[in-house]
């Protein structure tokens, strides 16, 4: 039985993912090969993933070739009607739109005593649950397969002192994921939502970005296709250098903070953007984070620093930090193209969940043989990937010949 | 007025809205410097005290703004949207809340359009701040006898200022009228930059769609479809260009774009958007040109740049398979049109940035104040490029920003009519 806010919402909800499905052409060919092969019949899989249009496509996908599928995932980050129409199409849903810790742990509860074979996870949540409090859990699960970057450092440390029982794939590091989700998808969807929410302008205006891994490229680039000058901060000599033959200004997030007008975090790392560094900011600056962590700046030692706080229009607060000085803070400080939007675009989500579709298909197939640890997806099934949207691109490309094929293979000068 | 005699006399949909309406209204306060310096304090004058203003543009928080400064400055102010597909209730209602008066509706048909503009002429505006010249056009074919105390009138876009030309060819424009759109700091700034944002950011918005990557086919290469080009561009697209005037279609050339045939531009394009201020820039022959899939969005001017009338005699009705999108389907090809054709910035989303409005209205405002205190001759204005000069210092000064100076030996040199020794 799923646990969400109102099933009456189902119809808007089915319209989304319907709306999601139709620009979802590699998917729509992994629902066929999976429903065709029957590997999913009667296999349970959770999906902890923001519970949105694209993500519900992924688990009905699932449920469609037979899997028994629950999906979860904290409220900040749930569309109710979406959660509705995913329930009203058979799969569990266990996710409420502002659910409180308690409540989310227990949805993760309900998800954990189904005994999934296989995990789709975000942020490692489950994952690490399922080593901590629910080691029986284990028992059944086969394996895992991580999304995000930040969770993929929590399993390899897991992996590192010997605690990760299961064979993880890590999904985000398929060039499939990596180098169209974080870079094109959330370059795109962050900066539209810190502009739809505000209804204010990007000409000229200076944008810091603080971290210069894939989310942060893709956030640069696209400020700077609306007109922004764009600042990076980074900690990494090789980013930082990346960044400024890229051609944007590169300082210390301190100092970047005195000039900004928007600052978004790109870091994956909590408190990436500390306080002493928001307290530099000007009057009317506004801050969003973009990455996967909830603290890259602490919200909740933001709100107690402030003088005053309130919501200035939907999903925008200011935080007074001195008479005439106010901070806005769009999306609670949570990633904000889904705090504050509809997530990623559709199109870099049929990328990313095929990968996540047939991750989990090469677990339920190989888990046996894969020792526990993080593993990566294969690349044949990655290429595949990128060879499927090609093809529904209407896109072709070349081949290498054999004589090409054997100059790059030959170790002696080339006569 | 007391704040019954307002409500009494306004015409609006739900007045429970104000909350939301304010909200957006003291957002705006907040990110409008040049208003809030340059505006306020020319406006403060008590030229405008007691003065009939009208102001009929698209009826969202920055208007709204605009409206209670002049209001603020002793004008009595009338307000309507200047097309019913953009009026934000919330903000009518708020406009209301704050004491002026309004018409505007959200949705209604042409016929209760027609309805609220009328009202607005009945209160005998003797300023005008218009949109498309819908009010101004309104009087002159209906009202004729309004004429004689108008002050004059200040446009606001491009197609108004059409409309205003043609006025004068027929004999009709009577009364002063202000080029506003004309000024610099109008559409230097508002149509390339503020349309192109926020156009690209409703498309996105509406259909969750990826940008990149994608064909984008913008139809007419003035202010407008320049940014839309270049914002295009910056989301990782390719562009195609549709122009018929010679000269644009260089630029768009020299601009790195592709300029091709409605055949060929049509029938690649993931996403079509006019901007040509006219008419039928897609029309019922190019629907078949498109392919499967294909988005249009209008950010010109005129709801009929996309004509969805013709679309539907051929498709039928279509289906609405998300807020804002429609679904038509032609020869089994899906074709989706945003807003059902209606400004898709401001129609699908909050309208252009707040800061770019700033600058459209403080040209507004201006130009009021100076129909209030000069009299004109009747015909078509510049707008005083001293006061253009201003608004941009303004500006300037508001973001800290300092500008270079000619020294005397250059400002000789370029006075100087002598060859150079």
């Amino acid at each position: 039985m799923s646990m969400i806010t109102d099933p009456a919402l189902a119809p808007d909800g089915e319209r989304k993912i319907d709306w999601a499905s139709t620009w979802m052409p590699v998917m729509n060919r992994v629902r066929d090969r999976l429903k065709e092969e029957g590997v999913m019949r009667g296999r349970r899989v959770a999906v902890i993933l923001p519970v949105e249009p694209k993500t519900a496509y992924l688990a009905a996908t699932l449920a469609d070739a037979g899997a028994e599928v629950a999906v979860s995932f904290p409220g900040v980050m749930v569309h109710d009607d979406v959660a509705a129409g995913l329930a009203a199409r058979g799969v569990e849903v266990f996710a409420r739109r502002g659910s409180t810790h308690e409540e989310e742990l227990g949805f993760f509860e309900e998800v954990l005593a189904r005994r999934p074979e296989v995990v789709i996870d975000d942020r490692a949540d489950v994952i690490r649950l399922a080593h901590t409090t629910h080691p029986e859990v284990l028992e059944t699960l086969l394996g895992a397969s991580e999304e995000t970057t930040t969770g993929v450092l929590t399993l390899r440390a897991m992996e590192a002192d010997g605690t990760l029982k299961v064979p993880c794939i890590a999904a985000n590091d398929a060039r499939c994921k990596y180098l169209f989700d974080n870079r094109y998808g959330s370059g795109q969807s962050t900066v539209q939502a810190v502009l739809d929410n505000t209804n204010l302008l990007l000409a000229g205006r200076r944008l810091v970005v603080a971290g210069y891994g894939w989310v942060g490229k893709g956030v640069a680039r696209r400020a700077r296709g609306m007109a922004a000058r764009v600042i990076v901060s980074e900690v990494d000599p090789f980013a930082a250098l990346e960044a400024y033959h890229d051609g944007y200004d590169v300082m210390p997030i301190e100092e970047a903070c005195e000039v900004a007008d928007v600052v978004m975090t790109a870091t994956g790392v909590r408190r990436a953007l500390p306080l002493s560094a928001i307290e530099r900011l000007k009057d009317g600056a506004l801050l969003a984070n973009t990455g996967a962590v909830d603290d890259e700046f602490d919200v909740a030692e933001l709100r107690e620093r402030a003088l005053e706080t309130r919501i200035v229009r939907p999903n925008v607060e200011e935080f007074k930090l001195e008479e005439g000085r106010s901070i806005f803070v769009i999306g609670a400080g949570v990633v904000v193209n889904l705090s504050a939007g509809e997530g990623h675009p559709v199109e870099i989500m049929d990328l990313t969940f095929s990968v996540q579709a047939l991750s989990a298909r090469h677990l339920l197939l190989n888990a046996a043989e894969m020792s526990p640890g993080v593993h990566a997806l294969p690349d044949e099934i990655d290429e595949a990937i990128a060879r499927d949207k090609l093809d529904t691109l209407g896109l072709r490309i070349d081949r290498l010949t054999d004589e090409q094929q054997a100059f790059l293979k030959a170790w002696e000068a080339f006569a | 007025m007391t704040a019954a005699e307002v409500a009494a006399n306004s015409r609006i949909a739900d007045p429970s809205l104000a909350p939301e309406g304010e909200q957006k209204i003291q957002w705006v306060a907040r990110h409008s410097p040049v208003l809030n310096r340059l505006a306020r304090e020319r406006l403060a004058d008590g030229a405008l005290r007691g003065r009939r203003v009208a102001v009929v543009v698209h009826l969202e928080a920055k208007t709204a703004y605009l409206a209670t400064l002049l209001a603020e400055a002793g004008a009595d102010v009338v307000a309507a949207g200047s097309n019913p597909g953009s009026t934000q209730d919330s903000v009518a209602a708020a406009l209301v809340a704050r004491g002026i008066r309004v018409f505007a509706r959200r949705g209604v048909s042409r016929e209760d359009f027609m309805e609220d503009l009328l009202a607005v002429a009945d209160t005998a505006p003797e300023i005008i701040i218009d949109d498309g010249a819908e009010v101004t056009s309104r009087i002159v074919e209906h009202r004729p006898e309004l004429r004689e105390q108008l002050r004059g009138v200040t446009e606001e876009t491009t197609t108004g200022l059409g409309r205003l030309r043609a006025m004068e060819a027929a004999g009709r424009l009577t009364f002063p009228a202000i080029a506003a759109n004309d000024a610099a700091c109008k559409h230097l700034f508002d149509n390339r930059y503020g349309t192109a944002q926020a156009t690209m950011q409703a498309i996105l918005r509406l259909t969750n769609l990826s940008g990149a990557g994608k064909r984008y086919c913008v139809v007419g290469y003035g202010h407008v479809g320049k940014g839309l080009a270049s914002y295009a561009e910056g989301l990782g697209g390719i562009v195609s260009v549709i122009e018929i005037d010679p000269v644009a279609g260089v630029e768009a050339f020299m601009d790195g774009h592709r300029i091709a045939n409605r055949e060929d531009a049509l029938a690649d394009a993931d996403y079509v958007i006019t901007a040509t201020g006219g008419i039928e820039a897609v029309s019922r022959d190019d629907f078949a040109l498109m392919k499967d899939g294909a988005v249009l969005a209008n950010a010109g001017h005129h709801d009929r740049e996309i004509d969805v009338g013709a679309l539907e005699e051929l498709a039928g009705p279509g289906e609405e398979v998300r807020p804002g999108v429609s679904r038509f389907v032609l020869d089994e090809k899906r074709i989706y049109v945003l807003v059902r054709g209606a400004l898709v910035n401001i129609a699908g989303l909050d309208g252009n940035p707040v800061e770019i409005m700033d600058l459209s209205f403080a040209v507004q405002a201006l130009s009021a104040h100076h129909l209030a205190s000069n009299e004109l001759e009747p015909g078509l204005h510049r707008f005083p490029p001293q006061l253009d000069r201003e608004i941009a210092q303004t500006k300037l000064a508001s973001l800290g920003v300092e500008l270079d100076e000619l020294r005397p030996s250059q400002r000789a040199f370029l006075e100087q009519w002598t060859m150079w020794e």
